[in-house]
């Protein structure tokens, strides 16, 4: 089985793990204090895990397939996807790049941690100068501040609910795959190299 | 089950279903953009004539359309109720008790941004509608082909992604059965906080990433006992081509572009 030339393996195990993610993309949960066009869902896991097992090239791939599979019935008309898609590289690729450097338990533990750090100080150039600009096509500016501020009546600015909801939340989420990977590698660890 | 139906695909050999996939994505891409270009009502009129030219000569039932509509009802009420109360402008009503105002300009902007939502909406699921899923894989492959000199993987992603859309259908079957068996065995994954319920997630986890990791193994065996050697000088079985079909959807094209372009000159309503 070992004598696969691995690039086929490799491919392969890539899209597997893309169509997982694509699965994982339908268990969401809903957030209670977020507007609800805002889910928690854990689909960055398969892409970690592919960042961590094949290297940062498949994590990003794994995002572009999962988001690519999604276009077929998306919601937004694309939108949605795209910002996932970003972030997603966002956190899989400074996480597979410093596990890569060093290949240690601690290693994978600062790439996640990298990972979300990158991810949710990102979101916030990311959303505030590109999807939100976009979806103020469809909705007033006002619309959607208004929409913070009956969760949080404090905020008065895009810049604020976005520092104050979003990049905490992105954080979290992080977070939350972070913790299922370092659950899940030690298992799935020896079949993803050929010896399960 | 979850309802996991990816692309919604409905067979047929209407007009649109026969033109070629390229043209179609990048009809698409060029519709989303006229829809944003759009300034006011006239356009939208223009655009309604040809989605109801769309629906019509692709041969879906109508109601199909607005399956997919439905989905997104929710949102979109929602965004119209918020456009229409909080968009400020010349108040002409207002909410008893509530205190709510709506504006000329409010009940404006909620249309035009129903009108834009709903036919962005429309327009892009009669492409989903009427090419499948591994067709418009086939498509965005050649599309991508240029932007191989420049290192994009093209034909690795239509690779990954043909198979990816032929195992999320088998993947969701098995999450679902994962599932069950595990609360059968006294699982929880309704209650408790985030932290416990992502915690809950890892036994439905293992089993499915395991299974996902043989299967590859199975499916990379299979396919390099068949030589499978990547995207160089790789033939396929159906040949893309161009046809007068093409050549309709070109024509309407640039008619709707000009209509739009017009409307937004010289229309003020």
């Amino acid at each position: 089985m070992n004598k696969l030339t691995g690039n086929t393996r490799k491919l392969v195990m890539t899209a597997m793990l893309s169509a997982v993610a694509t699965v994982l993309m339908f268990v969401d949960f809903s957030v209670p204090f977020m507007p609800n066009y805002i889910k928690m869902d854990i689909s960055e896991l398969p892409a970690l895990i592919a960042s961590f097992s094949m290297g940062p090239a498949a994590g990003v791939a794994v995002c572009l397939i999962k988001n690519l599979a999604n276009l077929f019935r998306s919601q937004t008309g694309g939108i949605g996807e795209l910002c996932n898609f970003f972030l997603g590289i966002c956190f899989v690729l400074p996480a597979g790049l410093v596990y890569k450097m060093n290949k240690t338990k601690k290693g994978a533990l600062t790439g996640c941690l990298v990972g979300a750090v990158s991810m949710a100080a990102l979101s916030l150039p990311l959303n505030y100068f590109f999807i939100y600009p976009i979806y103020s096509k469809f909705m007033s500016m006002e619309a959607i501040i208004k929409s913070y501020q009956i969760i949080f009546p404090k905020v008065n600015s895009l810049f604020e609910c976005l520092l104050i909801f979003n990049v905490p939340f992105t954080f979290i989420k992080g977070l939350l795959v972070a913790i299922l990977t370092f659950a899940l590698y030690k298992k799935i660890a020896p079949v993803i190299h050929g010896k399960g | 089950m979850m309802d996991i139906t990816i692309g919604q695909f409905f067979p047929g050999d209407s007009i649109i279903h026969r033109m070629d996939p390229r043209t179609k994505i990048l009809f698409t891409m060029l519709y989303m953009i006229v829809i944003f270009l759009v300034n006011n009502f006239a356009g939208f009129a223009v655009i309604f004539l040809f989605i109801l030219a769309v629906i019509v000569s692709s041969r879906v039932p109508v109601k199909y359309y607005f399956k997919g509509l439905k989905t997104i009802l929710i949102l979109m009420l929602f965004t119209a109720l918020f456009n229409l109360f909080l968009t400020p402008g010349n108040t002409i009503y207002t909410l008893p008790y509530l205190g709510w105002t709506i504006s000329d300009s409010g009940i404006r902007f909620a249309a035009f941004m129903l009108f834009r939502l709903t036919f962005l909406l429309i327009g892009t699921s009669a492409l989903t509608f009427t090419t499948s899923p591994v067709v418009l894989t086939d498509g965005l492959e050649y599309l991508m082909r240029p932007f191989s000199k420049i290192g994009v993987p093209a034909h690795e992603i239509a690779m990954m992604m043909t198979i990816a859309l032929r195992f999320i259908p088998t993947f969701a079957e098995e999450t679902d059965r994962i599932k069950k068996a595990q609360s059968a065995r006294g699982a929880d994954f309704e209650s408790g906080s985030i932290l416990k319920r992502a915690k809950a997630m890892v036994p439905i986890l293992v089993p499915l990433f395991v299974g996902a990791f043989r299967r590859a193994d199975d499916l990379a065996i299979a396919m390099e006992a068949r030589c499978y050697r990547g995207g160089e000088g790789r033939t396929s079985l159906k040949q893309l081509s161009f046809s007068y079909a093409d050549i309709y959807g070109l024509a309407s094209a640039a008619i709707i572009l000009t209509a739009v372009i017009i409307c937004n000159i010289y229309s003020h309503f």
